[in-house]
């Protein structure tokens, strides 16, 4: 073993300890969290597969990321962790083993290489710059330098000039690194590590959906997040997961609206402001768009939110709840789930909530509906049809639910194709009529816990009074609602999405359907839907069994855009620069559809409101009608197409 | 400087369940911000049976709720007298007028007399007086005209819907909120024998005189209908003034003709 690999290997022995103090003192500011239930045990036997198998899930869409990090990390843990382990003797005069050092060390540099080369010349955008355009110079000089050290030892010390200039490099570069891990990139190795194990929702590893926002105890000494301390420590663990790789910027509809909400802005506030006197001043990435000015200081219990601390409420109130970060994030963090018990607090305590987002909370409290329109109003879209009332009839095999779209006219068209569709397929199904309330998801996504809880109490109380074997809507918020989150207060229903039902009714043969003469469609995923409940191929089988051309937009499935109309995002009415479903209209027009297929009625409201020249929204019931209206005559399917 | 500001037992204009009555909650946003930027005791009164979903008040900025206790047929008004001479106010704030049945906007005018106090109706901003002791008062007229008003303390001032938005309901603040229940004063209300039904639009009666004659001639006779009538007058003399009120009067049957 040459003294330069003994050097070597101590100076990894260094690098470890100042990781390791440094890494200490970050952990300890977590512990100003709250507690919250972990599974340790679980969570660290569960950590490789959640990095192996879902963490690189994520990393794999961008393939170049995923081989950069391989190497990358792969190289400089191995290569760290087997010039330390040549301390023994045995190892560390063998000469074939530092051949294998300097390999692992070549691939730590090939990955520090594609780290530069994908910042360099030009940084992308959703790239952040300071420390992280370092990156590569700390990589690279500590890989080569580890690489000419080994590369000496394994040729038994013939490079000695060569490997004491390795030697230099790699201590430039190796403490560079260790002394990024608290604040720097680097963070994101132990920081990622420890969300993994502690992640808040461990069901999402399982193949769950786990999208279901948590009940809020509503006699809790305060209510939502007011400070960093607010936070449950593995939330705030997740903050300090953050890569900054800017994948939920370029995803997160708001951003791409130039509302100010940027994910990773956001993500970085909140990391930022677990620490005393905590200023965002050390943030390169891209703004808030448009960002509103704020003071940008902070500390663990000090304010998140207002124009004198680190986040505007503008911003909180951009957010769609879209999940399209929490989609793309690699490190799993889970934004909305921050935003929502940010909101939490300003509404439930502070009631600082947007001027038009008062009232229709307002409406649900007394009236429960959010227009303030009378319940019985709300079977009015199916004036003319015969709709069996739940309350006549006491049982059935289908509960329709209709949801708020019911009381609008372009929403009321697709549920009289709905209800002709189970009419003609001999459906037994009855509604809730003037019994059925809001379901609760503007007022939980507005957060305004108490509202949702009741409404759902009391929807509750009113389902339990029937018999049927399931719930149907065309409502994917309410399906959510109804499936996902009414589990927590005792009601457990098995809820269907009118696209699978319908699906279900033609693979049966119950509804028999003539080919729409190959019109070309592209159907827009709702979040709810996909994102939320992993439902897309069932809208997609459907519609491939109706004989349209079917193309894919440029963001579809689970990766889909947003419309716009989620999270009361159309009652908060953040100002940006363009709307939300203007632009994913233009991502449908670049197919060349002439329709666009929507199963929600927020979605086909935000379309719909659509200016100028544009395909036509249709919802997947009116496309399914029509394809069955067709069937006897096949000839009228040439008017589509 | 106390502030008082009454609530009253409202009802949903569309579901029918009880609810705040708006106008008061933007009494109670008004009196809220005249808190935070002059400081002052603020306070909220409501005399009847149970206090329901006035709680809610609390969640709009109001700090504490005092509700009297009274009879379901209990008059109010000597119950809020009695509370407001105790509690010497310097400002009592009220609705313009209340959602109930039988409500008539009357209550603020009969308290004001009650308690000998001046009363400015129709409110929409307040703001001390340059003096102390008084109170600007912005009143909302018609076609959103405003007359500034400088009234001396204590008074009794009605609010309007065109006041600023109520604040938000913040449920903390409905929980945090301290309700106090007191007693009222018994003062039953002799019966008014009034049948109660809830409210039906009923369609517009056709002119009889258009009655089954062409559309057109129909379309005349409600239009004309609707836009009123009368003459006219411009500067006349006062004899002859008072001479066509009279007849007119006396034409639609509110004074014997002579």
């Amino acid at each position: 073993m040459t003294d330069t690999a003994l050097a070597l290997a101590l100076l990894v022995l260094a690098m470890a300890v100042v990781a390791g103090a440094l890494a200490a003192r970050r952990a300890r500011l977590w512990r100003a969290g709250r507690a919250a239930r972990v599974d340790w045990l679980d969570g660290l036997a569960a950590l490789p597969k959640r990095y192996l198998v879902d963490v690189h899930h994520v990393v794999g869409r961008d393939p170049y990321a995923a081989r950069m990090h391989a190497l990358a990390a792969g190289g400089l843990l191995a290569g760290s962790a087997l010039a330390l382990a040549g301390l023994v003797p045995l190892l560390g005069n063998a000469r074939l083993y530092w051949w294998i050092v300097a390999l692992a060390f070549a691939a730590a540099l090939a990955g520090g290489f594609m780290v530069g080369r994908r910042r360099l010349p030009v940084k992308p955008a959703r790239l952040s710059g300071g420390r992280f355009q370092r990156l590569p110079l700390l990589l690279a000089a500590y890989a080569a330098g580890g690489f000419l050290v080994a590369l000496d030892a394994s040729l038994g010390g013939a490079l000695r000039p060569f490997a004491f200039v390795g030697l230099a490099l790699a201590a430039v570069g190796g403490i560079g690194l260790a002394r990024q891990l608290d604040r720097g990139p680097m963070r994101h190795a132990f920081a990622g590590a420890a969300h993994l194990v502690a992640h808040p929702r461990p069901d999402r590893f399982e193949g769950k959906p786990a999208t279901a926002l948590a009940p809020l105890d509503l006699d809790a000494p305060r209510l939502g997040v007011a400070t960093p301390a607010d936070f449950t420590f593995n939330r705030l663990i997740g903050f300090d997961a953050c890569i900054q790789c800017g994948r939920c910027e370029t995803a997160c509809p708001a951003f791409a609206a130039g509302q100010p909400l940027n994910p990773k802005r956001l993500i970085q506030d909140l990391a930022a402001a677990i620490q005393p006197n905590a200023t965002n001043a050390a943030y390169a990435g891209s703004p808030y768009p448009n960002a509103r000015p704020v003071a940008g200081i902070g500390g663990p219990d000090k304010p998140l939110v207002g124009t004198g601390a680190m986040i505007h409420p503008d911003t909180l109130w951009s957010c769609t709840t879209c999940r399209a970060c929490v989609e793309e994030c690699p490190m799993m963090i889970e934004h909305v789930d921050a935003i929502v018990d940010l909101r939490r607090f300003q509404t439930l305590e502070l009631g600082a909530l947007p001027v038009k987002a008062a009232p229709p909370l307002m409406e649900l409290r007394y009236a429960d509906e959010p227009g303030g329109r009378p319940l019985g109003a709300r079977t009015d879209f199916a004036a003319g049809l015969t709709l069996p009332l739940m309350a006549a009839k006491g049982e059935a095999d289908v509960l329709l639910w209709l949801g708020e779209g019911a009381y609008e006219l372009r929403y009321g068209r697709t549920l009289r194709a709905l209800i002709t569709l189970l009419q003609k397929a001999g459906v037994d199904f009855a509604v809730l009529g003037a019994e059925e309330r809001d379901c609760g998801d503007l007022a939980r996504r507005l957060g305004d816990e108490a509202t949702f809880q009741r409404l759902a109490r009391d929807n509750i109380a009113t389902l339990a009074r029937y018999r049927f074997s399931r719930i149907l809507t065309a409502d994917p918020h309410a399906l959510h609602a109804l499936r996902n989150e009414y589990r927590a207060f005792g009601g457990a229903y098995e809820v269907v999405h009118h696209s699978a039902f319908l699906d279900e009714l033609v693979a049966a043969g119950r509804l028999p359907v003539g080919a729409l003469g190959g019109a070309r469609v592209t159907y827009h995923d709702p979040c709810y839907l996909g994102r939320y409940n992993g439902e897309v191929d069932a809208p997609r089988r459907l519609l491939d069994r109706l004989g349209l051309e079917r193309l894919e937009m440029e963001r579809s499935g689970r990766r889909s855009m947003c419309c716009g109309g989620g999270g009361g995002a159309p009652v908060s009415d953040i100002e940006g620069e363009r709307r939300i479903p203007d632009i994913r209209m233009g991502q449908a027009s670049a197919t060349g559809a002439a329709i666009v297929a929507v199963a929600c009625p927020q979605c086909s409201a935000m379309l719909e409101g659509v200016t100028g020249a544009r395909p036509d929204v249709a919802d997947i019931a009116e496309l399914v009608l029509m394809a069955v209206e067709a069937a006897p005559a096949a000839a009228r399917a040439e008017t589509l197409a | 400087m106390r502030i008082a500001v009454l609530l009253s037992a409202g009802r949903h204009a569309v579901s029918g369940r009880p609810a705040p009555v708006p106008v008061e909650l933007q009494a109670v946003g008004l009196a809220a911000d005249f808190v935070e930027r002059h400081g002052a005791d603020l306070t909220g009164l409501h005399a009847g049976p149970d206090v329901g979903p006035l709680r809610d008040a609390l969640g709009h900025g109001l700090p504490n709720l005092v509700h009297l206790v009274t009879g379901a047929d209990d008059d109010p008004l000597p119950s809020l007298a009695a509370a407001l001479r105790e509690g010497a106010f310097d400002l009592i704030l009220a609705g313009r007028v209340a959602q109930g049945g039988e409500d008539s906007g009357l209550l603020p005018y009969a308290l004001a007399r009650a308690l000998g106090l001046p009363i400015v109706s129709d409110a929409a901003a307040l703001a001390p007086g340059e003096t102390p002791g008084t109170l600007n008062v912005e009143q909302a007229l018609p076609r959103g005209a405003r007359r500034r008003l400088l009234v001396r303390l204590p008074v009794l001032v009605t609010v309007h819907p065109a006041a600023p938005a109520a604040r938000p309901f913040a449920f903390a603040g409905a929980r945090r909120g301290i309700l106090e229940t007191r007693p009222g004063l018994a003062a039953p209300r002799a019966s008014t024998g009034l049948e109660e039904r809830p409210y039906r639009p009923r369609p517009k009666l056709i002119a009889k005189a258009a009655a089954g004659a062409s559309a057109a001639e129909r379309l005349k006779a409600a239009t004309e209908a609707a836009s009123g009538g009368g003459r006219l007058l411009v500067d006349p003399p006062p004899e002859e003034a008072a001479r066509e009120i009279l007849a007119y009067l006396a034409g639609i049957g509110v004074v014997a003709k002579r």
